[in-house]
Parts: structure tokens; C-alpha cells; sequence
């Protein structure tokens, strides 16, 4: 049984990492931003490519992959996302969905259309009680924890959290005082962004890396986003922990049903909660 | 008078019926037997978003639903066809009768998200756990019944009888959108709180457009199945969702014929053109950006246009 609470709060850990970014984008502007995804793939390809130039040194190859992303997360939100924002929500959809297409195909082109493998950094196990855990898998949880606590301070005690989370309940407001708030929204975007390919870096040696794990990851978060409720950065957190632990509960019973369970708890809430989005 | 003749609807259905029956027998019956019920699926997908601002991302579950209703029917109720196509539109209407009340609550980003969700659902249901039934990832092959004349394995039967679909569904979302109920849809589409203000139910009639939309997507899904003979997952695979929305878009959302150009669009492109393009998904983002940036009015807005500056200059720039 703690195998399974580890392995939830693991992929709880990582949802969290990356659906922040989701967030913040869908609670400040309504857009889905499905190019969210090609970050998170990015991430995890990134580190992939890198690995073998750091000679094996999976910190490292981490800490560049983020870096690598944070050009293509710019041009996404520079060329794409603010020059559609305000005009039509439609487009900017339809925009960061063909963003992630070509994405994807040229990740195909790149590295092929088959998984490619990634194994354990640490590859040595923990044991608590009578469990072997990977070590690995604790660091996850630990570093989603450091996260979270992290952000938490970033949106109470910055002045740009500050602003953001004001932006979040009321924009115009905001405006009003003079803020010209799509500066501070790009600033997080890029961090979500950050975050986003973090989460692909991290979750890569433990989960299969292919072309289409984006598409997988932007439903997965708006899932997340939908039950912890739209513009809530705390319920996105909940959420995020609470959707890993049913993923990890129902892959203990039936392993293919896990995605498929996270969306019946997502119509559920949907179901009971009379908020119109 | 010419103009009215011209503008009229039997007029472009004609037009419709005698393009593509040229298109058909200049090229191959069989191929343009798929375009026809693809244009039947777009008209299923802009009846949503054309006439009611609503996109959806996840629109492969309504096909598949129809492709599976028809398929299961065949294989263990009776391989009439009539029957299957019956049983698929059914089940479109089922999953929009239980999906529906959940779906169209939302808008905007949340609408185009929760269809997706529901695919990947319908996509593990017919893949995983009904596997016993649907064959998993091999699908189903089936075979029909035939009567005399009406024998579907008949590559000219089954297209006249595609065609004829394409007609009623085209007919009947033209009635729908230009009767007071498609006036109620366009307010939906503009504002909704104004239109609830009026008093109006918006709720049901969203309902009663998705399952409608529902409904026409399941029955494209079941004349393709019959149009294949076998039915596999990739009739319901939520990464193929993007087929219908470009088609949609390049042909000019909520225009009369806009769904019918986009789709012969589509499919020309991917059928005759996809060997020259190596990246496929690559031109088709690249497309869609292009169309999301510049040509948002699509093929027939653009036309439009066009015709409405050579007959009258001044206004059009004006």
C-alpha cells in the first residue's frame, strides 16, 4: 500500500510541476494553451539529447534541458498566444493546437516516431519498513514538495505574485491601477513554461517518451485544472496530489484504466459544480 | 431573377450532387465515396461550431460512436446495413443525450478541452476495456446483406446512396439554420446572457444542436464503416481530431457551403497531395496557423468577398 501512496504522490508531484504553468494561463486568459504540452515534451527530449554530452550526469542534463525550453516557451507566447489574445479565443486556441502538431512532427523528424529509452538516474532503492522504493521516485516527491512551497511564497510575498493573483480575481481591476499586466503574465508564463519542461525531464526516465506525450499531458492538466477550480492556484495543487493518488489507485487495479479514470472524476466534478466556465 | 435562381438552395445542391458525381466518375467511385461522407462529418462538426461558436476538439468519439454502433450491430445483431447505420446514428444520439447535459454547460476553451477528454475515454473504452467485443486494435471486419438492387458492396449504389445522405443533411441544417431555432443559435453564438434574457432556455438548446451534431458526426462514422467494412480505432483516435477542424476552418465556419468545400478540401490535400508533402502534420499546423492568422473567413467567406468587391466596389471598401 505505500508503494501505491508513494507512486500517487509521485505522479501527483509531477502533475503539479506542470499543470501550474496550464494554470495560470487558462485562469488568467481563458486560452487552452495546448502548445503547454510541447514544452513538457521538450523537456523530456531535451534531456534525452543532452544526457550523453554530460557523460550520464542527469542534474545537469536536467537543468540545460529547462534552459533549452525557455526560447521555445518565448516564441510561443511572443508570436503566438499575445497576438491572438484579445481577438479571438477561438484562434488562440487553434494557434497553440497547430503550435504543438508541427511541434510534434518535428519531433518526429528529429528523433523518430518510436519511444526512445530512458532509464533511472539513481537506480538505487530506498527501504522504509519492509518497501523498496526508488530513490528517485522520493527525490520527485521531495522537489514537488520544495515546489510548491516555493511558488506559495512567490504568489503571497512578491510584488509580481502579488499582481498576478489580483489579475487572477479581477484583470480589469488590476488595469485600472495603472499595471500593465500582460507584462507580469508573460513573466509567469515563462516560468510555468519552466516549470512545465521540468516536469518532462523529470517524469522521462520513468514513463515513455514519445511524439504525442504533450497531447496526453494538456488533457491531463486540464483535468486537474477543472477539478481544483479555474483561477485557484491552491485547488491546482490539491488537485494536482489527489488526481495522482486515483491514477496510482487504479493503475494497482487495472493499469490502462488510469487516464480514462482521471476524466470520469474530472465529468463528475463537472457534474456537481454549477459554475459556468 | 437569375440571382435568385442561383442563389437558391436546390440550385447549390444541385451543383453539389453534379460536382461530385463528375469528381467521381472522372477519378475513383470508391475514393470520393470517403469525401462525400467526410463532408457529411464536417457539416456534423460546424453545425456546432459555424452556427453555434462552440469548438470542439474531441469530435472523433461522435464518428467513432457511429462506426461502432453500426460495426456491433452488424456483427451480433443482423448485417442489415439499413439496420447498422439506424444503430449507429443511435448511439450518437445516445453518448449526446448522456454527454450533452456535462459538455454544454462550458464554453470557449473548457467546451474544445472536455470533448477532448471524453475521446481519450471513448478511445480506452473501444481499445481496452470492450475489447472482447470491438476486437481491440484490430477492429472489426464485417460483412452485409443485400437486397436485389440495394447492395452496398455495390461501389455506385453506395456512393448514390452517400450522396443522397450528403443532400438530406445538407438540406436539413439549411431548414434548421434559417428557421427561428437557428436564429435562437446565432444569439447563443453572439451572446448568450442576452438570449437567456429574453427568456429563452439556452441550456436546452444546446443540448438539442449537440446532439444534433452528435447524431449527423454518427451517422458519417457508420457510412464509413460500411463504405471500409471493418471498423478500427482509428475511426475514434483523439489525435485525429485535427482533420475536421482544418477542414471546417479552410472551407469557412458557419457558411452555407462552407462545410462541403472544406471537406473536398481536406480530403483532395490528403489524399492527392499528401505524397509530395514528407511532414504532413508539419503543413497542416502550419496551415492552421496561417488560417488562424490571416484567412479566418476560409474559402467561401473569401470568395464572398471577393464577388461582393467586383460587383460593387465602392461599398466593399467602404
Amino acid at each position: 500500500m505505500l508503494e501505491v501512496i508513494a507512486y500517487g504522490l509521485t505522479i501527483g508531484g509531477i502533475l503539479y510541476i506542470i499543470s501550474i504553468g496550464f494554470s495560470l494561463t487558462f485562469g488568467s486568459m481563458r486560452i487552452v494553451n495546448f502548445a503547454h504540452g510541447l514544452v513538457y515534451a521538450v523537456g523530456a527530449y531535451a534531456v534525452f539529447a543532452i544526457l550523453p554530452f554530460t557523460h550520464g550526469n542527469f542534474l545537469i542534463a536536467a537543468i540545460l534541458a529547462v534552459i533549452a525550453s525557455l526560447p521555445v516557451s518565448y516564441v510561443i507566447e511572443r508570436f503566438v498566444i499575445r497576438r491572438l489574445y484579445g481577438k479571438s479565443i477561438d484562434y488562440a486556441i487553434i494557434a497553440s493546437y497547430a503550435v504543438l502538431l508541427m511541434g510534434v512532427d518535428l519531433i518526429k523528424w528529429i528523433w523518430g516516431a518510436s519511444p526512445v529509452p530512458l532509464s533511472d538516474p539513481i537506480g538505487r532503492n530506498l527501504a522504509i519498513f519492509s518497501f523498496e522504493l526508488p530513490l528517485y521516485r522520493v527525490v520527485i516527491i521531495l522537489l514537488s514538495f520544495c515546489i510548491f512551497i516555493g511558488l506559495s511564497l512567490f504568489f503571497k510575498r512578491t510584488i509580481i505574485g502579488k499582481i498576478v493573483i489580483a489579475g487572477l480575481q479581477d484583470r480589469e481591476a488590476v488595469q485600472s491601477l495603472g499595471i500593465s499586466i500582460d507584462k507580469y503574465f508573460a513573466i509567469v508564463f515563462l516560468l510555468g513554461s519552466a516549470l512545465a519542461s521540468l516536469g518532462g525531464a523529470l517524469y522521462s526516465p520513468i514513463s515513455s517518451v514519445h511524439p504525442y506525450m504533450g497531447f496526453r499531458v494538456v488533457t491531463l492538466c486540464f483535468a486537474v485544472v477543472i477539478v481544483g477550480g479555474l483561477g485557484n492556484l491552491r485547488g491546482t495543487a490539491i488537485a494536482a496530489y489527489v488526481l495522482g493518488m486515483v491514477m496510482a489507485l487504479t493503475a494497482w487495479f487495472w493499469g490502462p484504466a488510469a487516464d480514462a479514470m482521471i476524466f470520469a472524476v474530472m465529468a463528475v466534478v463537472l457534474i456537481f459544480r454549477p459554475i459556468e466556465l | 431573377m437569375l440571382r435568385n435562381i442561383v442563389g437558391s438552395t436546390a440550385f447549390r445542391l444541385c451543383v453539389i450532387v453534379a460536382g461530385f458525381t463528375c469528381f467521381a466518375y472522372g477519378t475513383s467511385v470508391n475514393k470520393i465515396t470517403d469525401f462525400v461522407i467526410f463532408c457529411i462529418y464536417v457539416m456534423g462538426f460546424d453545425l456546432l461550431y459555424g452556427r453555434m461558436g462552440r469548438i470542439s476538439f474531441g469530435h472523433m468519439l461522435y464518428l467513432g460512436a457511429g462506426a461502432y454502433g453500426a460495426a456491433l450491430c452488424a456483427k451480433y445483431l443482423i448485417a442489415d446495413p439499413f439496420c447498422a447505420i439506424l444503430m449507429g446514428i443511435l448511439f450518437g444520439i445516445l453518448v449526446g443525450i448522456i454527454l450533452g447535459p456535462i459538455v454544454v454547460k462550458t464554453k470557449g476553451a473548457a467546451f474544445a478541452l472536455i470533448n477532448v477528454a471524453f475521446n481519450q475515454i471513448g478511445y480506452f473504452v473501444v481499445l481496452v476495456a470492450a475489447a472482447r467485443y470491438t476486437g481491440g486494435e484490430d477492429g472489426v471486419s464485417l460483412h452485409f446483406a443485400s437486397y436485389g438492387f440495394i447492395n452496398f458492396a455495390n461501389l455506385h449504389f453506395l456512393f448514390a446512396f452517400c450522396l443522397a445522405c450528403l443532400v438530406l443533411v445538407y438540406y436539413l441544417t439549411q431548414r434548421l439554420s434559417r428557421s427561428a431555432f437557428g436564429a435562437v443559435l446565432t444569439g447563443i453564438k453572439e451572446n448568450e446572457i442576452r438570449v437567456r434574457f429574453l427568456g429563452y432556455n439556452t441550456l436546452f438548446y444546446k443540448w438539442v444542436t449537440f446532439v444534433l451534431s452528435t447524431s449527423i458526426s454518427a451517422l458519417a462514422g457508420s457510412l464509413f464503416t460500411i463504405n471500409y467494412g471493418y471498423a478500427n480505432p482509428s475511426f475514434i483516435d483523439p489525435t485525429r481530431n485535427v482533420e475536421v477542424i482544418f477542414a471546417a476552418l479552410i472551407g469557412g465556419p458557419g457558411t452555407e457551403l462552407g462545410p462541403v468545400v472544406g471537406g473536398t478540401a481536406y480530403m483532395v490535400i490528403s489524399n492527392y497531395l499528401a505524397k509530395y508533402i514528407t511532414r504532413w502534420e508539419l503543413f497542416l499546423g502550419a496551415a492552421l496557423l496561417i488560417i488562424a492568422f490571416r484567412f479566418r473567413k476560409g474559402l467561401v467567406g473569401y470568395l464572398a468577398e471577393f464577388a461582393a468587391r467586383k460587383r460593387n466596389p465602392e461599398k466593399a471598401r467602404g
